[in-house]
């Protein structure tokens, strides 16, 4: 996988009527990765994404997509994107592959077979001559994926992607997307107010919230930042914590439900087996207890919401 | 630019309601041609009399002439003699209802209905794609706005043509079945003279004239399409001052001057062939200006604001 930067987004500020929407807003997404865009409804994330595509001008600051500027240069730099902003909305009194020639005569030299393929890849063979009207949600989706292939970008950017899909469609899309930025070395740039989703699509997240990024982290720092915690499953969790305590005072424990959490390095599990053991303490399991996202999230943009109003 | 109005011919050709239009204007056209058909049945006129008809409305010119009234002639008392007399002296029958010249130039007013069409598709054609939402996928190809905007400029300008296309063909085709031939000169007065002219110039002419207020208001239909963003507005506004801006400016025009910088003051040429100006000393020229500053101010108000606004729908 080659580090290198695709889309750059430099200090990029919206104003709207006196308001600032976004808010010096900097990142950089890498060939190959999925970059999450994170953020409560109504934080700016489509705003962002329809000043990186173009669709809204910039206040201030800029976006370079493969170098060239989307404010001086709209042409050279949104030739290497393929997007859907918001809900896929095609031309629905066209067929699928009508509304693919349509957006196809719209680069150089698409052929038929390259929309076949691209049909192929989100199969949707059988129903592409069919009107869109008749489409499900789902097929739409695949739709405005397929639009957004036609012309091999080397950014695709999914606003809102899994909106409105049942499990097995938000699954199919997540393989894609992943499969897409492996296979393809495409930057992918997704966006999502749903957290559960992010964790098992993304490489690396921004979390945007109030026009601001307030954090850009890879999913795994981003999950389990400051040292690790262990969940250490026993029969009598108190009594068991007060003698971990008074062994390995140096240890932060809690107790969470059944278990003990415990603050420490990997290469000290051993150390805490033995110690059980020795102890003649019955372990029914160890594992990692990560954050979740979603705690992380809620931790983030409360420390946020903080220097706002400090 | 050739591919985006395909694209753009692909979108209004899978609609059904320009097929309603094509179909309306058909019907229209056939309607005419049998409500001709079926007066002149009715009436019975013959055209073989002519030089008797036309020596009996000499008589009557005559008459007006001396007596200094202005009676109803165009252009003019003397101008309706002289062109009688040059039909008696060198034998060219005036056409009647039942030739097809004269259905030809009947079927001109159905610019109209073009008019409305041209209008109705104008002002859908860039609104459209905001309510359907599917402007944001179209404005993310590496293609200018203006260029994107310019086609489907164009592509009204096209639909229009068609639909003026539609209109002459088919009339040639049921006038040369259903109506005799006539006479193909045309005569005109002015300035103490009677010309001839071939027919076939003088029907452009006509259809031209016809399609002056047409092109203006579908240009402004485009340009509220195109600025607000609303279908419903731009056919409002279009088609209220279609239907009513003429009148309007008339009534106007009777007691103050400046009527004669409204759009629909000049947009009738025919006001000069006929010499009669909607306000004492427009001129021909001056009419022309003001077609080209109105047409200018829609187009550049449509493409300016089109490029710079956001698209946040």
């Amino acid at each position: 996988m080659t580090k290198k930067s695709i889309v750059e987004l430099k200090n990029v500020t919206k104003v709207i009527k006196g308001k600032t929407i976004i808010d010096k807003v900097s990142f950089d997404v890498y060939g190959g990765e999925v970059f999450g865009f994170l953020g409560p409804n109504g934080a700016g994330k489509t705003t962002t994404i329809r000043m990186i595509v173009g669709l809204m001008k910039l206040t201030d600051g800029d976006v370079l997509i493969e170098g060239k500027s989307i404010k001086t240069d709209f042409e050279g730099a949104v030739r290497h994107v393929g997007a859907i902003v918001e809900n896929p909305e095609m031309y629905k009194f066209l067929s699928g592959y009508k509304n693919l020639v349509h957006y196809a005569r719209m680069y150089k030299g698409i052929s038929k077979e390259k929309i076949n393929e691209v049909v192929k890849l989100v199969g949707l063979e059988k129903r592409i001559h069919e009107k869109v009207k008749t489409y499900s949600l789902g097929m739409r989706q695949r739709l405005g994926i397929a639009q957004s292939l036609l012309h091999d970008p080397k950014v695709l950017i999914l606003d809102e992607p899994t909106n409105g899909l049942d499990p097995a469609g938000i699954r199919e899309i997540r393989d894609y997307i992943r499969r897409l930025a492996r296979e393809r070395n495409m930057a992918v740039i997704v966006s999502s107010h749903l957290l559960s989703e992010m964790e098992m699509m993304c490489d690396r997240i921004g979390i945007i919230q109030n026009g601001k990024l307030i954090d850009v982290q890879s999913m795994d720092d981003f999950v389990s930042t400051e040292g690790k915690l262990f969940k250490l499953e026993v029969k009598e969790p108190h009594e068991v914590k007060k003698k971990v305590l008074t062994h390995h005072a140096e240890w932060t424990v809690e107790v969470v439900e059944q278990s003990l959490v415990i603050d420490m390095t990997k290469d000290q599990i051993p150390e805490l087996i033995r110690f059980c053991v020795a102890e003649n303490i019955d372990v029914y399991g160890i594992s990692p207890a990560a954050k979740t996202l979603e705690d992380r999230f809620l931790e983030v943009t409360s420390e946020g919401g903080l220097v706002k109003h400090g | 630019m050739g591919n985006l109005i395909r694209n753009e011919w692909m979108k209004i050709l899978h609609r059904p309601g320009t097929y309603v239009m094509a179909g309306l204007l058909i019907l229209a056209v056939i309607a005419s041609a049998v409500i001709t058909l079926f007066i002149n049945s009715n009436f019975n006129s013959s055209n073989e009399d002519w030089r008797q008809a036309l020596e009996a409305e000499n008589e009557q010119i005559q008459m007006t002439i001396e007596s200094g009234e202005e009676g109803f002639y165009t252009p003019s008392p003397e101008g309706a003699l002289a062109l009688n007399e040059y039909r008696l002296e060198n034998d060219i029958a005036p056409n009647n209802a039942e030739s097809m010249w004269q259905y030809l130039e009947n079927n001109s007013f159905m610019i109209s209905l073009v008019g409305l069409f041209s209008i109705i598709v104008a002002s859908g054609i860039v609104a459209g794609e905001f309510s359907w939402g599917t402007v944001k996928l179209l404005m993310i190809r590496p293609i200018a706005r203006w260029k994107i905007l310019l086609s489907k400029f164009l592509t009204v300008a096209t639909f229009g043509l068609s639909l003026i296309g539609i209109l002459t063909v088919l009339s040639l085709i049921l006038g040369a079945i259903f109506f005799d031939s006539g006479s193909a000169v045309q005569l005109t007065y002015s300035d103490g003279e009677v010309r001839e002219s071939n027919m076939i110039f003088y029907l452009m002419k006509v259809y031209l004239y016809n399609s002056i207020d047409v092109i203006l208001l579908t240009t402004m239909a485009f340009m509220i399409s195109a600025v607000f963003r609303s279908s419903s507005l731009a056919i409002g506004i279009s088609l209220f001052l279609y239907f009513v801006g003429g009148t309007a400016t008339g009534f106007i025009a009777m007691y103050y001057d400046w009527a004669k910088y409204s759009l629909f003051a000049n947009t009738n040429l025919t006001m000069y062939e006929m010499g009669v100006p909607l306000v004492e000393g427009m001129t021909m020229t001056f009419s022309i200006i003001m077609i080209l500053i109105y047409f200018t101010i829609f187009v550049a108000l449509a493409f300016t604001v089109f490029t710079k606004r956001d698209i946040a729908a």
